[in-house]
């Protein structure tokens, strides 16, 4: 084999901490070949991140960074990486947002590396740079060049960052969570465009990232980081699909995957990550292991050629399937309740701009309309999925039902009654909400107990210590947890202490809004399926909101897919997940990173446009975007509703035989096609 | 915001602990000088005009003779009534406001906020002027004038941190549950807003003792026979090259105050605003 | 951005209007009547009633503001009742006296602190940020007047190089007097704003350099001098501006106390010799001419910030 671009061998790196030296990296080493692109994957905390850090040579002072060596096509990078970053290793951060610098234009970004690094006069920096944007398929180029980024929707700010980062044609792009935070549409455009140039200039590539898919259709090989260390490595599909240490096994049996079928229970690993001030010589996650024996207290190094993983038990275990059941199986859905719980007719919100007094004069019909005439419906013990992109109105929506924003006009009914603008506290007290960030969702001045002991004070509701003991019990958490503040808490158990908030009145309603989205995948597992049994054991109705189609294909019974306000799809979740579906659902679902999907799939094209601006009230809404449009019909008279199944509607012109036909998305993934428009 | 939510117990920054010891030092040795002087600060000894310092008068004594010892002790409360005083007058009267401008979005908010703009606009010693001109100063109008200043401030600081609070997800919780404005506002968001407020105060608390000394420099503060140290200041300059000590008295402990007051400030920020200290390595 | 001007404009109207309501208001309806304050304790009915008619004080409020402030809108900007002499040449020769005492003082805070707030912050923790930060805490914990008897002892009377107090005008004295004169008020004017200035650019400035853009601007290989004064400082100018600005209400009340403390005759003396002597017309056209300045001045800052933000000058953010 011939001399890799980048080896890296033996890279440790240690922070200073008030506790001590945090061992972020432990003896890691990788190799990338040239053209090739290897993805780096860990949950927060692995030490991913620090380590396109080190390489860039941007550690902050106070770390320790040792290698055996670190070469760069034999080079030494740690005496040379302040000379060789940005010339012949560029780098994409994520969030696209704060890393363009506000003051400049993105024709100063482009040109800049051209000018100072090779020097090229302005008049020919401004045609490379034009070249540039124009092969990040950024249309009108020259009008962009005198732009600022805030005028710029993340997806294009993130293709001026790749840009930057090409600019001087580097051998190695260091992508850094290139995606994170982008609506699923836009990240699949962002990895075409990667990909693309990939081919193009025979880069190689450094992929960090939490997100398995991305990899998979990015990446020929993959390492798996824990807590600093390579547990696995090799050609990604050899490693995804046939993972053989138990972390990447728990892994890839914590992912939701919309391919998969709701009967296959989430497993989640048990614990956390281990604390790295520490040291540990023995495997570091023996302590969350199933397969765990002794001789795990030992060093262990990496065995097997090509495909190595990091475990002495390699030979029992490899094979054996992750296998943690904390769980009974699910049970499946009473089919045999009818009865809505929840009944919202034609919801309508509008959100007016500009401040109280501008608001005070404005038109009725300016403003954004948030929510437009949405009618839903929830049985007992049903969950109903909400899909769709940032500022679709999903959490307006949520909101919606549970009257925290008044509606402008329509009707909710909750058990048969309904439920005025301002409604009583027995309502207040069955419908609940979970929401996302958990960091957030706690007060931070109150104990666990005080947390919980609220909502039940507000409702004149029982609130001895075995109250308190039990919440935390039905969210499986210790009594002890009582008396802790939530930054004494880890995420998920955060999220647990909201979820026993909300179950402390007994509802029989939950809005979960994005409730898992900000914990990694193997705590979301384990939250996952804590909803799931609740359900069960309690007979709670969800409204369950999220981006991430594989979560709702996991959890949902039903899904409603949402669009600029509207609903444009609704049905069983099997229903929704195949077609015939929505041209919007289509996209959506190709657009979702799964692995193994590109892999021999055919290629669906794909519009990118997205207007600024429709006119509201007139045609589909999703017209300029739909590939599949049927004329001009869709420009100019609002889509019926078509019954295609029982309990299966879509909201569209193309006749219902006609999106039957429709290429199921896990055969095709979709692929890029620009339209002439600066606008996504 | 600036201001993580995470109240994690660290360690009293020394800065803290040292502008804490002066502070309190000098707080009661105001307390004290309040009821009690070696000298009568007020009492005339024509004999003893303009002496320099000895052992008897350890800063000398002015033109009438008083000690300036016990002039300076006797008017240390003042200084510091002022200065504390205002900030009370800002808090009591500006966190309200901004909360009800948090909490009433519409016309109320707007005609809080507005007449907020005005007052940030006015330069603060015109105010301190247009107050005091008209009717004779006294200490009660120099601390309500200096308070008026910083109340713009603290209106518009607590209807940020309102507003950004009443975004969190844990105070949208409580709006889940029912629960009413006041009880949000006392459990939720006020044990969250009162440190970047103490703060804020901490760090404007210098400003008002300077624009006050500054208002009783200019004649507009306590009158004579009163020893705040601005005015003793003022005082002084008739006769400074031949009594300098009349002057460097007082002035000087008003430095030493007010820096004792910044450091308590910057020591405050640097306790209770974790975004400053360490960031966390991911 | 012009309508971002345009409402700026309007604020700065509003306000000048606002004030010239709130200070007439002051000076009329607080309890004291308007004559005894300036005629004193011992007036007799017959002066007070003279001294009403003749300011025309028994007019009903609206009408008598309606006249003050017509006049001070072409220009009449009263009499002051003790020098008996109209207002408006009194105030714009001392307006022009402490107009050059402002700007000088000004223009070091603004170019001193911004470059020692830069400097300190690019010297984080080292020992020269560590002394700038002490002498910065000493300056700002030392008020005006105390500095300005300070430097008059020390220069005025022990060292004698410098003229302690007073004024000397350009055309009659000469360059070298009435600049002489004007070096320690300015420095005196200048020390604590400088040091409060640089403070808070340093503060702007570490928070610059701690953010993302300036991380990817190292990242595409940069050099330091690169990074700081193209993807850093232009960042860091604009919370500059606002501290500038605030520091300009600050540099009002200084100088009013500077040329208290040097007999420097500038218009803060003459509001201190209204106030003193009970002048109120004069009161009231000098705190309305202060405040049209603040106004101007402020606005000049909004534009500049505007000029500089182009979220502002550009507008029209679209995700």
């Amino acid at each position: 084999m011939a001399e890799p671009l980048l080896a890296i061998d033996g890279m440790s790196l240690e922070y200073s901490t008030p506790r001590g030296w945090l061992k972020a990296l432990d003896d890691v080493s990788l190799a990338i070949q040239k053209g090739t692109a290897l993805g780096l994957v860990g949950e927060s905390g692995s030490g991913k991140s620090s380590v396109v850090m080190a390489l860039l040579g941007l550690l902050d002072a106070g770390a320790r960074l040792h290698a055996r060596r670190i070469a760069f096509s034999g080079e030494d990078l740690l005496s040379r990486a302040a000379i060789l970053r940005g010339r012949r290793i560029g780098v994409v951060f994520q969030d696209s947002a704060a890393v363009l610098n506000p003051a400049l234009t993105i024709g100063q970004l482009v040109t800049e590396p051209l000018r100072v690094h090779l020097r090229l006069p302005p008049v020919e920096a401004r045609a490379r740079a034009l070249n540039l944007l124009d092969e990040m398929g950024i249309a009108r180029p020259v009008q962009m060049m005198d732009s600022y980024p805030h005028q710029l929707s993340g997806g294009m700010k993130q293709r001026v960052v790749i840009a930057t980062a090409l600019a001087t044609d580097p051998d190695l792009l260091l992508l850094d969570e290139p995606t994170t935070a982008l609506d699923v549409t836009v990240e699949a455009q962002i990895l075409d465009l990667l990909d693309r140039l990939r081919e193009r200039h025979g880069l190689s590539m450094l992929l960090v990232s939490h997100n398995l898919g991305i990899v998979d259709r990015l990446c020929d090989r993959v390492a798996v980081l824990y807590a600093g260390r390579v547990v696995e490595n090799g050609a990604t599909a050899t490693v995804l699909d046939h993972p053989r240490h138990p972390y990447t096994k728990g892994l890839m049996a914590a992912l939701p995957r919309p391919d998969v079928s709701q009967s296959v229970r989430l497993s989640p690993i048990p614990g956390g990550l281990p604390d790295l001030t520490v040291p540990e010589t023995g495997c570091n996650f023996r302590p969350r292991c199933p397969f765990a024996t002794s001789g795990c207290e030992q060093p262990q190094s990496l065995l097997g050629t090509g495909h190595q993983a990091r475990c002495h038990r390699l030979d029992d275990v490899g094979d054996l399937p992750w296998s943690v059941a904390d769980q009974a199986p699910l049970s499946p859905q009473a089919e045999n309740e009818t009865r809505p719980l929840l009944q919202a007719n034609g919801l309508r919100r509008r959100f007016s701009t500009g401040g109280s007094f501008r608001r005070s004069f404005a038109r009725a019909d300016s403003g954004v309309l948030a929510v437009d005439d949405v009618s839903i419906s929830i049985r007992n013990g049903e969950i109903v999925g909400l899909v769709g992109e940032s500022g679709c109105g999903k959490t307006t929506l949520g909101r919606l039902l549970l009257r925290l924003v008044p509606a402008d006009t329509g009707t909710l009914h909750f058990d048969g009654t309904e439920i005025p603008g301002t409604p009583a506290a027995t309502f207040r007290r069955r419908a609940q909400i979970v929401l996302q960030n958990p960091d957030t969702a706690l007060n931070p001045r109150q104990t666990v107990g005080t947390i919980l002991r609220r909502p039940l004070q507000h409702f004149g509701l029982e609130r001895d210590a075995a109250e308190i003991e039990r919440l935390l019990g039905i969210v499986r958490l210790p009594p002890s947890y009582a008396a802790r503040y939530p930054h004494q808490l880890s995420g998920g158990e955060k999220q647990r202490v909201g979820i026993a908030r909300a179950l402390a009145t007994r509802p029989d309603f939950l809005v979960c809004d994005e409730a898992v989205s900000a914990l990694d995948v193997s705590v979301q597992a384990a939250v996952l399926n804590l909803l799931l049994s609740l359900r069960d054991e309690l007979g709670l109705s969800y409204l369950f909101i999220s981006h991430d189609i594989g979560v709702i294909a996991h959890v949902a019974d039903r899904v409603v897919v949402m669009y600029r306000g509207s609903v444009v799809e609704e049905g069983g979740v099997q229903q929704v997940l195949r077609p015939p579906y929505h041209p919007y659902t289509e996209l959506l679902l190709s657009s979702v990173p799964i692995i193994g999907r590109h892999r021999g799939a055919v290629s669906v094209e794909r519009s990118t446009q997205r207007p600024d601006t429709a006119i509201e009230g007139v045609g589909c809404k999703f017209a300029a975007r739909c590939s599949r449009k049927a004329g001009s019909v869709c420009d100019t008279v609002a889509p019926p509703w078509q019954d295609v199944e029982p309990g299966h509607r879509v909201r569209c012109h193309i006749p219902a035989n006609a999106l039957r036909d429709i290429v199921p998305w896990q055969l095709g993934y979709a692929l890029e096609r620009v339209t002439g428009t600066i606008a996504e | 915001m600036a201001f993580a939510l995470t109240a994690s117990r660290r360690r009293l920054p020394g800065v803290l602990l040292l502008g804490v010891t002066v502070l309190a030092g000098i707080v009661i040795l105001a307390v004290i000088g309040a009821w009690h002087t070696p000298f009568d600060p007020t009492a005339f000894a024509v004999r003893s005009r303009l002496m320099p310092p000895s052992l008897v008068h350890p800063f000398g004594t002015d033109e009438f003779g008083r000690d300036v010892l016990s002039r300076v002790l006797a008017g240390a409360h003042l200084s510091l009534m002022i200065g504390f005083g205002a900030m009370l007058i800002s808090l009591v009267v500006g966190v309200p406001l901004g909360m009800f401008a948090a909490f009433h979005r519409g016309m109320v908010e707007e005609v809080i906020m507005r007449s907020v703009d005005l007052l940030i606009s006015v330069p603060p010693i015109l105010l301190g002027l247009l107050i005091l001109a008209v009717t004779p100063p006294n200490l009660f109008k120099t601390i309500l004038a200096v308070g008026l200043v910083y109340i713009p401030i603290l209106v518009r600081l607590s209807r940020a941190l309102g507003l950004a609070l009443l975004q969190e997800d844990f105070v949208q919780a409580a709006f889940a549950r029912g629960e009413g404005a006041s009880s949000i506002l006392w459990h939720e968001i006020l044990p969250n807003a009162w440190p970047p407020i103490i703060v804020e105060c901490g760090l404007r608390i210098t400003f008002a003792i300077l624009l006050g000394s500054a208002l009783s420099f200019l004649g507009l503060g306590p009158q004579p026979p009163s020893s705040e140290w601005g005015l003793m200041i003022a005082e002084s300059r008739t006769f400074l090259t031949q009594a300098p000590w009349v002057g460097l008295a007082p002035g000087v402990c008003l430095s030493v105050l007010l820096v004792s007051v910044n450091l308590v400030g910057e020591g405050l920020r640097e306790y209770l605003d974790p975004h400053l200290s360490g960031r966390a390595h991911g | 951005m012009a309508g971002y001007l345009l409402h700026r404009l309007a604020g700065a109207l509003g306000v000048v209007f606002a004030m010239s309501v709130l200070i007439f208001a002051v000076v009329h309806i607080l309890p004291g009547n308007v004559a005894y304050a300036i005629l004193g304790e011992f007036a007799t009915a017959d002066n007070v009633r003279a001294l009403e008619a003749k300011l025309g004080l028994n007019d009903p409020l609206p009408l008598q503001y309606w006249h003050w402030l017509s006049g001070m809108l072409h220009g009449d900007l009263g009499a002051s009742v003790v020098m008996q002499r109209p207002a408006a040449p009194l105030i714009l020769e001392a307006l022009g006296r402490s107009a050059i005492l402002a700007l000088l003082a000004f223009v070091l805070v603004a170019t001193g602190g911004i470059a020692l707030g830069v400097f300190a912050a690019t010297h984080q923790g080292r020992l020269s940020d560590r002394i700038a930060t002490l002498a910065q805490l000493v300056f700002i914990a030392t008020p005006e007047f105390f500095w300005g008897i300070l430097v008059v002892l020390l220069f005025g009377s022990w060292m004698q190089v410098l003229p302690a107090t007073g004024y000397a005008p350009l055309d009659e004295a000469g360059f070298l007097a009435w600049a002489s004169h004007l070096v320690l008020p300015v420095l005196v004017l200048a020390c604590g704003l400088l040091a409060h200035v640089s403070r808070l650019t340093r503060s702007a400035m570490i928070e610059v350099l701690q953010s993302r853009y300036v991380l990817a601007a190292r990242a595409k290989g940069f050099s330091a001098s690169r990074v700081l004064w193209r993807h850093a400082l232009p960042n860091a100018l604009l919370p500059a501006i606002t501290i500038l600005a605030i520091d300009l209400g600050l540099l009002i009340g200084g100088v009013v106390v500077v040329e208290t403390v040097f007999a420097y005759p500038g218009l803060g003396r003459l509001l201190v010799f209204a106030i003193e002597h009970h002048d109120l017309p004069l009161l009231q056209a000098g705190m309305m001419v202060v405040t049209t300045i603040y106004a101007l001045a402020n606005l000049a800052a909004d534009v500049s910030y505007a000029v500089l933000n182009p979220r502002i000058r550009v507008g029209g953010a679209s995700a």
